[in-house]
Formats: C-alpha cells, structure tokens, sequence
C-alpha cells in the first residue's frame, strides 16, 4: 500500500518536473536537474532510509524511527490511529520518493525534449495557442506515452526497493514479511506473498495499459 | 534497483530522437567518434574518473589500505583521527581500510554482471530482432515474463538458500535474471536497423547471417550496447549492496554491502559511528552515479537533441543590431510583408552558422510568392524565422533584420504579442501533416484548439466553422472528429490547410506542403490552393524544391542558394530567361513538357558547407561560367529588367 501510492506519487510528480524542466529548456531548473538526478537516483534506497532515521528521528527527534504504528497503540479506526500510522508513514515514503523520482524526472525530461522537436509541436506554437495548453495537450501528453510503458516495466525494482526500506524502517508490509517468511523458511507465506505481488505488478502493468489506451488513441484502433 | 536504472537507458530505444543520428555516428568512426564525444562531455568525464579512482582502490588495496581489514587490534569505537580516518568499528577494525578493501569486490561485481548481462541481452535481443517470425515470438515472450518476475525477492530466496555459493552464483543470478530490459531495446533497435539500406545491401551480396550481425548490426549499435552495459552495472552495484546489506551472501566478504549490514546490524548511527554506515554508502552511490553518469552522457551523445547549445555572437561573421522599437515602420500602401536584411544563425559545436543571410522580400496582398532551392539552402529556415517559430529546441535564432507585417516588426514582439498575431492573422501549413497535427488529438479538438485561442465563439459556432473550412478543401466533414492516423495522407495535408483558414488570415506560409503527396495528389491540392487563393484573397510564401510544381501556380519565384536570395523574379520570366547561372541549372534539371528534347543537365557537385561558406560567390565553385571577379569579393543582388539577380554576369548588362 505504502509503497505503491508513494510510487505512483513519484511518477506523477517526477513526470511533472520533466515536463516543466525540459519546457523551459535551459533554464536552472533544466541545468540543474540532469546530474543531481543522476546521482540521487543511484544512491541505494536502504542506506538513504538509515541516514533519514538517524538525520530525522535520532538527531532531531521530529519523526518515528520504525515500525508501522507505536507498539502502546492497538490498530483501530480512530483518529489517533491514523494520525499515528501516518506520521510513522512520512520517513519510509519520502525515502522512496526520494530515490524513485529522479528517474521519472530523468526520462520525462528526455521524451519531453524529443517531443519538442516535433512538428506538430511547432505548429501549436504558429497556432497561438497558450504555452500552458501546448505544454500539458501537445508536449506533455505524447512525451508521457513511453514513460507509462517504463512504469510497468519498473515495477520490479519498486518491490525490490520497498523490501528494503521496510526492512530498515521495520515497516509492517508486504517486503517485510517476505524478508521474514525467507529467514523463518515459512513456505506457505512466501508464496502467498509472492502471489501477492506478482498480482499487484500484473494489475499495475494492466493499469499503464489502461493509461496508455486512454491517452493515446492510435493503440485503440489496434485490434 | 531504482527506476532510473530502467529509466536512463530509456531514451535510446525511442526511436524518434534516437537512431537515425546514432547510426550515423556509430558508422563512420566508431569507436574514435565515440572517444572524443566522451572527452567533450563534462558528465562523462566525471564519471571516468571516478571509475579509474575505485579501479586504482580495486587494484592496490593492499598498498593504499594503511591496515588489514579484518585486523581487530584497534580500540573499538574510535571517532575519526588522523591515524584512523574514519575511526574504527565496534570490534577495533579500521574503516578507511575496509572501504578501500570492499572496492574490489563491488568492482568485480559491476563490471561482471554488467558483462553477463549485457552478453545475454545482445544474444536475445540481437537474435530477437534479426531472425524475427516463431523465434521472435519466443524470445520477446521470455524477455517480457523475465521482465515482470519479481526479480528481487527471487534473487533474495536463491541467495538465501545458496550462502555458502558465494561470489559466482551471485554474479551469475544477477546476470541471469537482470539482461531482460537491455534485450528488449537492443531488439527493437534490431528491428528498426533490419530495413536500413546497409543491412539490405549486406543481404543481397550474400553475406552470412553470422557475417551480417557481427559485422554490421553489432558496431552499429555501440552506443546501446555501451548503455546496456553501464545500466546493468548500476543494477547490479545497488543490488549486490542490497543483499549484502541484508545480510544474504557471506557475511565475512570484504564488501561495502556487508559493512553496511554490520553498521546496521550494531546500530553505528546510534552507537555514535555514523562514519561506519555513512562511507559505504557514499562509495556504492559513487560507483553507482560513475556508471549512471556515463549512461547518461552516452544518451547525449547518442542524442544531439538533448544538449543545449548557446549561439556565440562574438563569433558571427557580422553582427548588426537589429532596429529599434522606436523607429516608425512605413511599409508601401498594398504591402503586407516586408522582410529587410533577416539574418538567422544556428549554434553547432563548431560555432554559429549563418542559415539565412540577409534576405530581402517583399510581398503584396493576394500575391502567391515561391521560394525554390536545393536542400539544406535555408528556404526552410527562412520562413519559419518569418513565421517567429525558430529557437529552442532547434536552436535558430534571428540575428539581425525586420519582417514587418501589419505595420509591426515581428521581429521585436513579444511571445504574448507574437500570440494574437498568430493563426487569425498569419497562419502555417507545414510539410508533413502526419508530423504536424498531434496524434492523440482529433482533427476537431486541434481546430478546436486554435479557435478558443482565438475567438470567443461558442462550441457550436466552432463546430460549424470547422465543418465549413473542411468543405473548402474538399474534405467531407465527417471526418471531422477522426485522429489524424486514420485519414489519408492526401486528406491529413487538405485537414492542415482547412485549419489554416479557420480565421482565413492574411498570409499563410507553406512549407512544401505537397511533397509527402503522390503527383496526381500534389497536382489537385496546387490547384485547390489556388483556387482558395483567388476566392480568399489571402497571400501565400510557398517554400518547394519542385520548381516545375509552382510554374503555374506563383506570381514570383525567389531562388534561393546557400542563404542568400540568388534570383527574385516573375515566375514567367524566370522560367523564359533565367539570369543567375543557378536559376538556369534548375531548370535545367527537368524536363520541358512543350520545347524540344533536350539532354538534362543538373547541376554538379552540392551546395557549399555553410560554416564556411565560400569567398565571393557562393555558387561559383559549381558555376560552369565562373570567373576570377566572382570570387573577388561580396556580389550584390543587380536590378535587371525587374528582377534582382545575384551574378557579376549581369552586371555588364544591368
């Protein structure tokens, strides 16, 4: 749950940023952008998620270092509850946010830029239309078509990446108690965790196709 | 590990941006080429050295390291000192040596997953691509079930149940189950390359298949074979440090990752030795940035289009200051676009080029006006420097010169002033409509788009506008609401032109609108052009290489030649008496439908490099009647009999 809401919150927003960095080509933001991606993109996510507990929660004391909710508390549906999971949520999420978006920024900003080039781009600008609506209608909308395919395909890494922050985080999910059905050497659970997620991914692949269907009309004549 | 080990490599399977240049580069030159793109790259550059630094660490651990790793002689728990750098670990080891001993087998580990991973990909995907039909079928269907495993957690159960396999299983199941994304791009390259005339020609001298994809397929794609290997190297220096980290894999290996898990499992950060977790880390994200970097590097290489150039105009030939704003625009009564001395330059690596250099035109209303030249002589560049849709991304940009129109110097107007000229008042057909109307937008919605730009009208009104203009270029509207995939091509130029008379404006420029067309095609849509014209009244510059497709068609024909106006006359006086030697080799170049046969000449040899353009006349190195004064110095354009004529030849007679 955690890990795919925050995965798709990267995406979107990582999308985003491409889209705006590579629109303003040049720019700060566009010079900037490149090689500080590159590099947060290939710092492992466990050891981000220790250097977030140890800056975060054991240096200022602002947030939780682990787990899913505090032991005193009994999970219900109350508002302290929420309040609790959710603030044991932040560290966890911001660390895979942290190390996903760069990728999803990185690559956004590569189609954008191909798609820039593109005729029918310049033909929205000899059209007058607003920089906003050629941005997100014509730009934007055919740059984030191979993006959604690369969604699906990097599923796999997500899983592999929320495994380990969970581990660090003692987050109660899905890769944490894969991890633990592995050194318990409980069978039963490892499969049916493995269908679990073999199931999510296959639903997220299922989702992009979706996607793509809805944005780019050409793949629905296809039959 | 991350998306962006998937994501980096990404664009250079988009084909687009990616083959074409690539192809090219890979070809003449290869590896050289390739070198020297990487010396000029500051990321690559970067990204080499850090590699070469850990190689050195790799290599000479024993004599750069000041203590053995696993000497536990030391006081536990020292803070960095100047004898132990980064202090010492729970049980008295020095840090410092264990990162630098730890070098080695994240190194090996990289460099030979990458190398396992990138030799399956090429095998697959290459094979994939090639041979096509059931093998095809086969191996994309292997790579796409690989590609969805959940890979990781596999690798954790396989590394869990072999602790004791240790370093070659871990390479080889990292190897094995990470080659599917690389595949699956070298074998739509594959695919994109099997057409190419090269590989034809190889096929039809009856070379091998072995022959064909070692000799021509592989070097041609270097450059993603280079970034399948950097990306699988990434994955597998993050992925090893992964496992390790967890504690798979033998925890007395000398390794970044199994630090990590001895800092995590003795809680450094809290036992106050955050240098113990904090320096391996850094390192795996050096080496991790090292390959990512140069990944990245490789993408710009490959793809110009991603690098941002800066027009130096210190290093123009002549710059001139464009005209004030203040300065009063009197443009004759009947006149509606004057264009004065336009210069365009482009930024290349090798410094600015001139495209466009100074470049008069004048045009009055209703007049149809053809602009004619070889390929790559700036006709293009020209209108759409008229049109203000030069800059970022293709980097040209107007250096000097006016285009006035109503009374305005478009030159000077802002994007936002530029808006409200735009479509109502000057609108653009450009050459290809399959690449000029967005894909994923019905024609409907695009004219949709224009007119809420525009107008205040209604959805109604829009509609009935829009089904008026397709009437006019002889579309049936029901077509309407169609994507642009799903018209023919003739249909998809009419659809363009329709958009351009929403508003009916005063001037609209055609880039070669018909030469995506068939001759019949381009022969009903002249004659429709025209048609409108003449019922419309708008003006039109209309850009072509076919001077025989305007005959009949333009009041005017400028000739164009390496940037620079060579002729500006009536078209039938052209076609009688072309003056400019180069006018007349055009027509030379086709057939005459009535006069008598005669031999067709064309012109030898191809216009002149424009970064250097020749001294004097540009055309005289191809010039059969080429004398010493040509190329003594500048040659004005001479007024002769009405047209303007860029040839000393004509001086004698003007």
């Amino acid at each position: 749950m955690l890990v795919g809401l925050t995965t798709i919150l990267a995406f979107v927003l990582g999308t985003m940023i491409g889209l705006v960095g590579a629109w303003r080509r040049g720019g700060l933001m566009d010079s900037a952008m490149p090689p500080i991606f590159v590099i947060t993109s290939a710092f492992p996510y466990f050891w981000i998620a220790g250097i977030a507990i140890w800056l975060f929660s054991l240096k200022l004391n602002w947030l939780p270092h682990g787990g899913g909710y505090d032991p005193i508390d009994t999970p219900a549906w109350t508002w302290h509850f929420a309040h609790d999971a959710f603030v044991h949520a932040i560290l966890p999420a911001l660390t895979i946010l942290v190390t996903a978006i760069g990728g999803w920024i990185l690559t956004m900003r590569n189609n954008t830029i191909s798609v820039l080039t593109e005729d029918y781009v310049r033909m929205a600008r000899a059209k007058g239309l607003r920089p906003w609506r050629i941005m997100w209608t014509y730009a934007g909308r055919n740059a984030i078509l191979p993006n959604l395919a690369g969604f699906a395909m990097s599923l796999g890494f997500v899983v592999a990446g929320a495994i380990l922050v969970e581990y660090v985080f003692n987050y109660p999910g899905v890769g944490y108690y894969f991890l633990d059905a592995v050194t318990n050497q409980d069978y039963p659970l490892m499969q049916g965790l493995f269908l679990l997620i073999t199931v999510a991914v296959l639903t997220a692949i299922l989702a992009a196709d979706v996607a793509t269907a809805f944005l780019d009309p050409r793949t629905r004549d296809m039959r | 590990m991350s998306a962006s080990s998937v994501g980096a490599t990404d664009q250079l399977a988009t084909p687009p941006a990616g083959p074409a240049p690539m192809v090219a580069e890979a070809r003449s030159g290869r590896w050289g080429d390739l070198w020297r793109a990487v010396g000029r790259s500051k990321k690559a550059v970067v990204g080499v050295l850090i590699l070469l630094f850990f190689t050195v660490l790799a290599v000479f651990p024993g004599q750069i390291a000041p203590y053995s790793p696993t000497a536990k002689i030391f006081p536990p728990a020292l803070g960095p000192s100047s004898q132990h750098w980064l202090g010492t670990t729970n049980v008295g080891e020095d840090i410092f040596s264990q990162l630098i001993w730890g070098t080695r087998l994240s190194l090996v580990i990289a460099l030979a997953v990458g190398a396992v991973a990138t030799l399956l990909a090429v095998l697959v995907g290459v094979s994939a691509g090639y041979l096509g039909g059931a093998t095809d079928g086969f191996l994309s269907l292997v790579t796409d079930v690989i590609l969805v495993l959940p890979i990781f957690p596999l690798i954790i159960v396989i590394a869990a149940y072999e602790k004791n396999a240790g370093l070659l299983t871990l390479i080889v199941v990292l190897g094995v189950l990470g080659w599917s994304y690389g595949a699956r791009q070298l074998r739509s390259q594959t695919l994109s390359l099997r057409r190419r005339d090269f590989l034809e020609s190889a096929r039809v001298r009856g070379e091998r298949r072995s022959y064909v994809i070692l000799h021509e397929i592989l070097p041609t794609m270097t450059s993603l074979i280079v970034a399948t290997f950097l990306g699988s190297a990434v994955y597998a220096v993050l992925t090893a440090a992964g496992l390790q980290f967890i504690g798979l894999g033998d925890p007395s290996s000398q390794s970044w990752g199994t630090m990590l898990y001895w800092a995590q499992s003795n809680e450094a950060l809290i036992a106050g030795m955050p240098l113990w977790a904090i320096a391996p880390g850094v390192c795996v994200a050096l080496l991790g940035a090292a390959f990512a970097l140069l990944n990245y590097a490789f993408d710009e290489i490959s793809s110009p289009a991603l690098r941002v150039r800066k027009l130096d105009r210190a290093r123009l030939p002549s710059v001139e200051p464009s005209s004030e704003p203040a300065e009063p625009v009197s443009v004759e009564e009947g006149t509606i676009l004057k264009v004065e001395e336009l210069t365009v330059a482009y930024a290349t690596d090798g410094g600015p080029v001139v495209a466009v250099d100074h470049v008069d035109l004048e045009l009055a209303r209703g007049e149809f006006l053809a602009i004619v030249g070889e390929s790559g002589c700036g006709k293009s560049t020209l209108l759409y420097a008229i049109a203000r849709l030069l800059g970022a991304p293709m980097a040209g940009e107007i250096v000097g010169g006016r285009v006035l129109f109503q009374g305005r110097d478009l030159v000077l107007l802002e994007e936002k002033q530029l808006r409200a000229v735009r479509w109502r008042d000057l609108s653009v057909v450009m050459q290809s409509a399959m690449n000029a109307l967005n894909p994923v937008l019905t024609v409907a919605e695009q004219m949709r788009d224009a007119c809420r730009a525009h107008s205040d009208w209604s959805n109604a009104e829009i509609e009935v506008r829009s089904r008026e203009v397709l009437r006019l270029v002889s579309i049936d509207p029901v077509h309407l609401h169609s994507y642009p995939h799903q018209l023919s091509g003739g249909m998809r130029q009419r659809a363009m032109i329709a958009m351009a008379l929403l508003f009916t404006p005063e001037l609209i420029i055609m880039d070669e609108p018909t030469s995506a067309l068939d001759v019949v095609a381009q022969r009903s849509l002249m004659m429709q052009i025209k048609e409108l014209q003449e019922e419309l009244g708008f003006a039109v510059i209309f850009v072509t290489h076919d001077m025989s497709l305007v005959s009949h068609f333009s009041d005017r024909l400028l000739v164009m030649y390496a940037g620079q106006v060579a002729e500006l006359s009536q078209t039938s006086e052209l076609f009688d008496r072309p003056l400019h030697p180069y006018s007349q080799g055009l027509l030379g170049a086709f057939p005459s439908i009535r006069g008598p046969k005669v031999r067709l000449t064309g012109i030898p040899g191809s216009p002149p490099n424009l970064a250097n353009p020749p001294r004097g006349c540009r055309f005289a190195p191809r010039c059969p009647s080429a004398e010493p004064r040509c190329t003594a110095g500048e040659i004005p354009l001479y007024p002769v009999n009405g047209s303007l004529v860029r040839c000393v030849l004509v001086e004698d007679a003007s």
